[in-house]
């Protein structure tokens, strides 16, 4: 390598190690000041304590709100797991020209701005007469984190070797039989860890919620609420709360997503060995 | 006497099954259930179903709503283009709209100018930092967006971190009130929200151009900026323009983060169609601006594509 290039990697990562603290430094200040003695929100440090955790968890609002969150994102993840498999399976495994159109649909959620797709939604149901209650919410989590489980799941199964069902098929089985005993094992642990992103984005979600929550209450709004009337840590408290749950969840679908490609890698193998 | 030899054939491989014999029939024939069967289209109907029932169909009675007279929490009967009328005379709207592409174009310019070279710094330099600085990167990315919003109150406020750190530095004798409540202050909490998602766009566009293709275009004399205008450019431009325009929606109709970190003049378009949605229950004001919005977006997408086929940029791949 050139001392030019050299140079240019010196550049570099000097430049990458500044948008990392960027990108970091406020995260850790937030988490950081969630543990404060006083109720002050600046340097200097006047020590560690747990008393804005035992304010928070003392709080009903906050009890409620957390379990509102848990809900709603374990039934966000169980919805998308269930659709969204069947989704990236149909568009996938029928090579017709529809299931363009199909990714077209199931990718607008992301590609519309929140503001519309909760402002939307708000009128429609109130259109048709349904309550604002914690079913709206779950309707616009799932609606959210379908698209970012749909691209992964697209991909693990487009990757597949398709060697493997057709062998199925032909052995006789039927193609539920071909996708539970020969597709799913192979993509499980991906899909699991897609699961674990839709969690992840039913929990921080703020934007659609904030239009169709009625009068429920969620950890981002129970957030947002507070950041109208007092700026103390037991804002940083919830705020760390999400975020170390969002860094679990994340490191597992990162694991999850680590382990399907090695079984993937390690069935390619055993074929080669078998065909060669 | 000389017999021209038949031409050899080359034997016909299976894209689908490389390895099986050639005189198998392809996979096409071989398998009528097999894995592409358009009836498999069918386990997509019910997420489909789904979409179009709680979005498709919402967003066309939110443009519906936008031509009908306006009502409390409701609309009503006649069709009007009053509202679209109403909202394109207001200088509100106008002012709205500028703050709104400011601080959209703004952030979109920032993201992309900064991913830019992170992504070709971890492309081609990073070596076994990698993935340690990706899995750094996605973490962020998905860290909630008011936990965002509010680390930069946090830090850019009148008593906040930054301040007390400037003063204890002594480069400043007083709280400055300046990092706070204003467009900068709006575009640095998006820039930090939109960034992680430019840097994984940029580092893929990255990815197929291999490090020999490089040292080639230098082998041939190309120099640094050379290797930059005609080799590297031409390849990530339609990711960098397809992020512009990706972050460029998302910042431009935020609607949370001038609430708490811009001034009283900073408001933006999404802040005034979410008060009509919840406070002012005008609705069919509120669905007029968005029909504004969405109709903008729609000519920034169409723009972006037009460009980029003109110039033929989205035809521009590595074959591998």
């Amino acid at each position: 390598m050139s001392a030019r290039l050299r140079h240019h990697g010196v550049a570099g990562a000097v430049f990458t190690a500044l948008v990392l603290i960027f990108l970091l430094v406020p995260l850790i200040i937030v988490a950081l000041f969630s543990l404060h003695s006083s109720p002050s929100l600046t340097f200097p440090f006047k020590g560690f304590s747990t008393r804005w955790y035992s304010e928070v968890f003392g709080s009903e609002d906050f009890r409620e709100s957390l379990f509102n969150s848990l809900k709603l994102a374990l039934a966000t993840a169980a919805f998308t797991l269930v659709f969204g498999t069947a989704a990236a399976y149909g568009v996938t495994r029928s090579g017709s020209r529809m299931s363009g159109v199909g990714v077209a649909i199931f990718m607008l959620p992301i590609t519309l701005p929140l503001l519309f797709v909760g402002i939307a939604l708000l009128i429609a149901l109130r259109r048709v007469g349904i309550e604002l209650s914690l079913l709206t919410i779950l309707i616009g989590h799932t609606l959210i984190a379908f698209p970012f489980f749909f691209m992964i799941a697209r991909v693990a199964l487009e990757r597949l070797d398709p060697m493997l069902e057709e062998a199925a098929a032909d052995l006789g089985a039927s193609p539920w039989k071909a996708f539970r005993k020969v597709t799913l094992p192979q993509v499980f642990p991906i899909l699991l860890g897609a699961a674990a992103l839709a969690f992840m984005v039913s929990l921080d979600e703020f934007v659609v919620t904030f239009f169709v929550s009625g009068n429920e209450t969620t950890l981002p709004l129970f957030i947002f609420s507070r950041l109208r009337t007092t700026l103390n840590p037991s804002i940083n408290v919830v705020s760390t709360l999400l975020m170390a749950t969002t860094f679990v969840l994340f490191a597992f679908a990162f694991v999850m997503a680590m382990w399907g490609e090695r079984k993937r890698a390690r069935r390619a193998g055993n074929l080669m060995d078998v065909t060669e | 006497m000389s017999s021209t030899p038949a031409p050899v054939q080359p034997p016909s491989v299976d894209p689908m099954y490389p390895g099986a014999p050639p005189d198998l029939p392809p996979a096409e024939a071989r398998s009528t259930r097999g894995p592409k069967n358009r009836r498999n289209l069918l386990a997509a109907a019910p997420a489909a179903a789904y979409l179009v029932a709680f979005l498709v169909i919402p967003v066309v009675v939110l443009l519906a709503y936008s031509v009908l007279t306006a009502g409390f929490f409701t609309v009503t009967g006649p069709l009007t283009f009053d509202n679209y009328k109403d909202a394109l005379q207001s200088n509100l709207t106008w002012e709205l709209g500028r703050n709104s592409l400011i601080v959209g174009g703004a952030t979109a310019l920032i993201s992309v100018a900064i991913a830019i070279p992170v992504a070709y710094w971890l492309r081609y330099h990073a070596g076994r930092w990698q993935m340690p600085i990706m899995f750094l990167i996605a973490l962020s990315m998905f860290a909630s967006y008011l936990v965002r919003i509010y680390a930069w109150r946090t830090i850019l406020g009148t008593h906040g971190v930054l301040n007390t750190v400037l003063m204890d530095l002594g480069i400043i004798s007083h709280p400055s009130s300046l990092f706070i409540f204003n467009q900068t202050a709006i575009v640095i909490a998006m820039v930090h929200i939109s960034v992680p998602y430019v840097m994984l766009v940029m580092f893929a566009a990255f990815r197929p151009i291999e490090p020999r293709y490089l040292e080639a275009a230098r082998d041939l004399g190309g120099g640094s900026l050379q290797r930059w205008r005609r080799v590297i450019l031409p390849l990530i431009a339609g990711p960098a323009i397809s992020s512009f325009i990706f972050i460029f929606v998302l910042a431009s109709a935020d609607f949370v983060t001038p609430q708490f970190l811009g001034g009283p003049g900073d408001a933006m378009l999404g802040l005034n169609i979410s008060q009509e949605f919840t406070a002012s229950g005008n609705w069919a004001a509120g669905a007029a601006l968005s029909g504004i919005m969405l109709v903008a977006y729609g000519l920034c997408f169409l723009i972006a594509a037009v460009g980029l086929r003109l110039t033929g940029l989205n035809k521009i791949r590595w074959t591998t």
